[in-house]
């Protein structure tokens, strides 16, 4: 777009913590992973250092709550190329290697999911406590000359054009209102906003984009100090107890203690709060750990009853609203997230900054009076976002469904995928591929479904324990199955259109 | 209620030291609250002790009818001594009623009892001139004689050759050579039905024959000729099925050859298969019809078998109370593991006991099954779970199983053989339900048998309950509580199908329900269901119009339960009226046995239990003690506030005072 006569010249970075510049080429709203993740491919991608970002965030330091960790190679291979990833491993970040499946505490033999079997990707991922994630990444993009990091700002607003109207579609964003420290309230203007402040976006909210989440239960979290897992560098899904725990590494202290993270999906209605949380954990999950992570589990359950309630976060599916607006893009879980389960909100937020700073290298050489990231680029942009990110929360819905097992389909479908799983080498490759984001062909989504939903029938006729296990038991877990896979044509469906949709047919 | 709770220190160290009465000086300043504790602890104490003695008491009381049976398999097996056969048959007199009839445990004058009760007292001995035989008799004949008792009565009379053995249901032997999975298969019988089946097949197919005494004056004739029994209900299909079974003992007299051995041989196969470690079958009486196949098939009596089914049967007996005094009962089972589980968590409720709860923890782990078991056939679950007896080791009691659960529970200690345990009960949970949403207790399908559906007399005693019935309902609430506290909620569609299933019945039934069985339903619901919703709001008021003016639900143990669900649905704040009003009866109610009966504590409490086939109900005489003291003792911990914050309306403590 290009810029106004009357509009101020790109200032000189301000001389203080609370001094704005009258304008600036990016304000991103969030500087979570995704925000200073974009705040330093954007001044990676601005070789001729002519631009101004500022980062706003609620937080001076790290926001409290505890958030995704995992990352998975695809979202390494960003991390490494934007620099942090030195930084991060001397933080304390954990080299991951991909994810152990256990259908049941007792089974001897998990499904391995590694990441080095996955052709041309990097062969870990990598893990690291949220907060050490965060703060290692603000610390490294605000030494960017051309990004101000300026917190704790709170967006109260977004300034459009025409001022009154509050549909995206119609209006332009040019700016934000924010409101910071004694109150003091400024309005920043700039060619493009990011909304990068996560699941709850207020930047969403202001510009009038519809907000569709929808509350799928909770999540809690809680730190054990090397935890007796038989695959410590793999996440480690552990299912057949009330909702499904992962367990991960997040910090490798210097004296060679390997921390997990331990999470515990809990429902929507939650049946314990606050301090009762502990022994409700203790008294239902815990016992569907392997025997020796339990009791380290139960010891640290038990520690933090003592310290104050277990740490626990919403989580939410969102369904992927349009990615961008005249003057707006959303990345990160702003545009879009689902169940964590699939550990792949952050790649995706990394992915979102990767792609956008694409575009923005692309246009490196406009000149300093038009706007950087101009309309065209962000429909590039938006056509990319587009590509994986259905993809991504069809899988993780999918994936959480069955995991959750709260029907007699889901479980059956997880009986399917577990069959599917130890049906071979390549089935496990492929799946994965999927997961972690490293495959996104539509064929292979398709095949990886049709496959899944054939060993539906062989998985479910045959039951694990029973002798004579009633024909019409069998036939009942089959329909289920069967009918929840059906409902996912659509789905499967849509994944499929959004990969071979022409870029002309986006909006 | 504040002096109450000054005085706690010097309860617990009376009851730490075994006083069960409120004697010492420092108990004199008890409230009527403390006091009650204080009394049904030494209840539950004395309760303990009686179900560990050299003699333990029987805490799963049936009626007259296994104890009659025992006494007249002793012609046969000689093993019972002089004091154990003048014991049983002391209770079996002092059981019988004025007017010369038995009772069953719901007090419905029953024909089949009586005709045992008459038959045991003569084969032991006594003189059929007696007066109360006489009586005995006269009523059998008024009800129109033994023709019209039930299977076990006809099946005794056959075996002391007294009627043919076509009075009892033909079982076509070659039955037995169809694979399990068939509806039509032995196998697909209730547990306790395949036992009795299997038995009676065996010894029906040899005429067995043991010298008894006939008891031919049980019977009616007509012109001097027995009056055979119909053996199907009335109408069409009842006829075709009478001939039906008559074509197949026609055909018993033909040569059958090697189909027919071979079906023999697979019934005793499963017969000396289905032998547990202990030496038992599935409960008491499979086992006395077992021993009896056995022996008429030619074991002697020093076969191991026989000599361990009959130490099985001996540790079935127990002590009873009958008419003040103390006689010996022929139990359904050895030692239950439900009653031992709850009633080892309520005697150690208060107590920082460690060792004992170790011990009771230690006890019920090392009962866990570890085989694979019948019950697996049709539920798709790894072995785990609890049997009804201590050391039963084939047969799934989900009842004990959610004792057990909540026993473990209740213990702070988290060990890994506990959370295992946990785990693999909660699988063992989740596979026993039933497609219609119920439960089932020891195996799927046990409640609706394709073959009680033919029009037989006996039919429903292939089933074990039936599909509605409230034994039924109690244990599909105590699963979906269960099921709660192991973290599955109404969010699962199994635990969901469960919920509707006890609403359905619920709304269907209710209105016959006993208060307790009410209560565990609500408890169910409290469990799952928010305050809010209907359904539970709709069973909750249910049994709040229950209370009566008094405050009592009825009898103490009713309103022990109802107390107890009360406080559940309310978990925090201070008791409603009706918990107060509830618990201040109670107080009442111990103080009054405590008077009433000081020699005999606890006795006067009793709970209808679902039992197994011709003893369908058990009573249980510990029950009373064990929930009033838990009611009370939870009455008393949501009554007790912080020292240091004495907000409490002040009419509280002098509500229960009066």
């Amino acid at each position: 777009m290009p810029r106004s006569a009357t509009d101020p010249a790109p200032a000189s970075a301000p001389s203080s913590e609370t001094d704005f510049a009258a304008r600036y080429d990016v304000i991103i709203v969030g500087a979570g992973v995704a925000g200073c993740a974009l705040a330093q491919a954007l001044a990676q991608a601005d070789v001729e250092g002519r631009r101004s970002i500022l980062v706003l965030d609620l937080h001076r330091e790290v926001s409290p709550r505890f958030s995704g960790e995992f990352i998975h190679p695809r979202g390494a291979t960003v991390l490494d190329a934007l620099g942090f990833m030195p930084a991060l491993l001397e933080a304390g970040a954990v080299e991951v290697d991909g994810f152990v499946v256990r259908e049941h505490a007792d089974t001897d033999e998990p499904v391995r999911l590694d990441y080095a079997s996955v052709p041309n990707e990097r062969a870990r991922g990598v893990s690291v406590h949220h907060k050490r994630l965060v703060r290692c990444m603000r610390q490294l993009a605000a030494e960017n000359p051309q990004v101000s990091l300026r917190t704790p700002w709170r967006v109260t607003d977004v300034l459009t054009q025409p001022a009154k109207a509050r549909n995206a579609r119609d209006a332009r964003i040019w700016g934000v209102v924010a409101k910071g420290p004694g109150g003091r309230v400024v309005e920043l203007r700039a060619d493009l906003v990011v909304a990068a402040d996560g699941k709850a976006s207020s930047v969403r909210k202001f510009a009038g984009i519809p907000d569709a989440r929808r509350n799928l239960g909770f999540t809690a979290g809680l730190e054990v100090a090397d935890a007796a897992q038989s695959n410590p560098l793999h996440a480690n899904v552990y299912l057949g107890g009330p909702g499904p725990m992962l367990c991960y590494p997040i910090i490798r202290e210097a004296d060679g203690t390997l921390v997990s993270r331990l999470t515990f999906d809990l429902p929507k209605d939650l049946p314990a709060k606050g301090r009762e949380l502990a022994p409700y954990l203790l008294e239902t999950f815990v016992p569907h750990l392997p025997e020796r992570l339990a009791g380290q589990v139960a010891a640290a359950l038990e520690a933090q009853a003592a310290l104050g309630p277990v740490e626990m976060a919403p989580t939410f599916d969102l369904p992927a609203p349009p990615a961008t607006a005249p003057g707006l893009a959303l990345v990160g879980d702003a545009a879009g997230c689902s169940h964590p389960i699939t550990a792949s909100g952050m790649t995706m937020g990394l992915l979102d900054a990767h792609y956008l700073a694409l575009e923005a290298s692309r246009r490196a050489s406009v000149a300093a009076d038009e706007a950087w990231l101009d309309d065209r680029a962000l429909r590039n942009f938006r056509v990319e976002h587009e590509r994986y990110v259905p993809t991504r929360q069809a899988l993780a819905d999918a994936i959480f469904e069955a995991f959750r097992g709260e029907d007699n389909g889901a479980r059956g479908i997880r009986r399917a995928l577990f069959h599917y799983w130890r049906s071979g080498e390549r089935q496990r490759v492929r799946s994965l591929a999927l997961l972690s984001c490293a495959e996104r062909r539509p064929h292979v989504f398709l095949s990886e479904y049709l496959k899944t939903a054939r060993h539906v029938v062989g998985s479910n006729m045959t039951p694990r324990h029973a002798e004579h296990f009633p024909v019409r038991d069998r036939l009942r877990q089959v329909h289920g199955a069967v009918g929840l896979a059906g409902t996912k044509v659509g789905l499967v469906a849509s994944v499929a259109w959004s990969q071979l949709r022409p870029t002309w047919l986006t909006a | 209620m504040t002096a109450m709770l000054d005085d706690a220190t010097s309860t617990t160290r009376a009851s730490r030291a075994g006083t069960a009465r409120p004697s010492t000086p420092a108990d004199t300043r008890l409230s009527p609250l403390e006091a009650a504790i204080a009394r049904s602890r030494g209840w539950c104490q004395e309760w303990w002790a009686r179900i560990h003695g050299p003699t333990p008491w029987l805490v799963a009381v049936p009626d007259i009818g296994p104890t009659c049976e025992v006494l007249l398999a002793d012609a046969l097996f000689h093993d019972l001594s002089d004091e154990e056969r003048e014991g049983m048959l002391a209770w079996v007199r002092a059981e019988q009623h004025e007017d010369g009839g038995w009772r069953n445990l719901d007090g419905e004058l029953d024909l089949s009892l009586t005709c045992l009760g008459y038959w045991a007292r003569i084969q032991g001995g006594e003189d059929p001139q007696t007066p109360a035989l006489v009586r005995a008799l006269r009523l059998i004949h008024e009800l129109g004689g033994a023709r019209k008792a039930n299977l076990t009565v006809r099946l005794w009379l056959a075996l002391a050759d007294t009627v043919p053995w076509s009075w009892i249901p033909a079982v076509p032997a070659e039955l037995y050579l169809l694979p399990e999975f068939l509806p039509l298969s032995p196998a697909r019988l209730s547990p306790w039905a395949r036992q009795m089946v299997n038995a009676f097949h065996l010894m029906a197919e040899s005429k067995a024959r043991i010298h008894l005494y006939p008891a031919r004056e049980l019977l009616l004739l007509r012109d001097g000729e027995l009056i055979p029994p119909r053996l199907t209900s009335p109408g069409l299909a009842g006829d075709m099925l009478q001939a039906f079974d008559q074509s197949i003992k026609l055909t018993r007299a033909l040569p059958r050859g090697v189909v027919h051995r071979r079906s023999l041989n697979q019934a005793m196969i499963w017969l000396e298969g289905s032998q547990q470690r202990h030496g038992g079958w599935f409960s008491a009486r499979p086992t006395l019809y077992s021993l009896l196949a056995l022996r008429v098939a030619g074991a002697h009596s020093n076969d191991p078998r026989l000599v361990r089914g009959l130490a099985y049967l001996r540790r079935a007996r127990g002590q009873v109370e009958a008419g003040g005094a103390v006689h010996l009962a022929q139990g359904l089972s050895d030692r239950p593991l439900a009653k031992v589980a709850r009633l080892g968590r309520v005697v150690n409720l208060e107590q920082d006991d460690h060792e004992t709860g170790e011990a009771l923890r230690t006890r019920v782990l090392a009962a866990e099954l570890a085989h694979a078991g019948p019950w697996q056939r049709r539920a798709d679950a790894p072995v785990g779970g609890w049997p009804n007896e201590e050391r039963g080791h084939r047969h799934l009691d989900l009842r004990a199983t959610c004792s057990v659960l909540a026993t473990l529970r209740s213990e702070p200690a988290r060990t890994p053989a506990v959370r295992a345990s946990l785990r693999r009960a909660a699988e063992v949970l989740l596979a026993m339900q039933e497609r219609d949403g119920s439960f089932a207790r020891f195996e799927r399908g046990e409640s609706d048998v394709p073959l009680s559906r033919l029009p037989w007399r006996d039919a429903d005693q292939l089933n074990l309950g039936a599909p509605r019935d409230s034994g039924k309902v109690v244990l599909t609430a105590m699963v979906i509580r269960e099921l709660a506290s192991l973290g599955w909620r109404r969010e699962d569609d199994r635990v969901a199908r469960g919920l509707d299933w006890l609403f359905n019945a619920f709304e269907h039934e209710a209105h016959g329900w006993s208060v307790s069985t009410l209560a565990g339903v609500v408890r169910a619901f409290a469990a799952q269901l928010p305050p809010t919703d209907e359904r539970r709001a709709a069973a909750e008021q249910a049994l709040r119009k229950r209370q009566w003016e008094d405050g009592s639900f009825g009898d103490e143990l009713s309103t022990a339960r109802a107390l107890i669900t009360l406080l559940e649905l309310q978990p925090r704040g201070v008791p409603c009226v009706q918990c107060e009003r509830a618990a201040r009866q109670l107080v009442g109610r111990v103080g009054l046995l405590a008077r009433e009966r000081a020699s005999v504590p606890g006795a006067s409490f009793s709970a209808p239990l679902p039992g197994y086939g011709l003893s369908p109900r058990l009573r249980d005489p510990g029950a009373g003690v064990r929930d009033l003291h838990l009611a009370l003792v939870r009455f008393a911990e949501r009554t007790r506030k912080p020292k240091s914050k004495p907000t409490e309306p002040a009419n509280r403590d002098a509500t229960l005072r009066d």
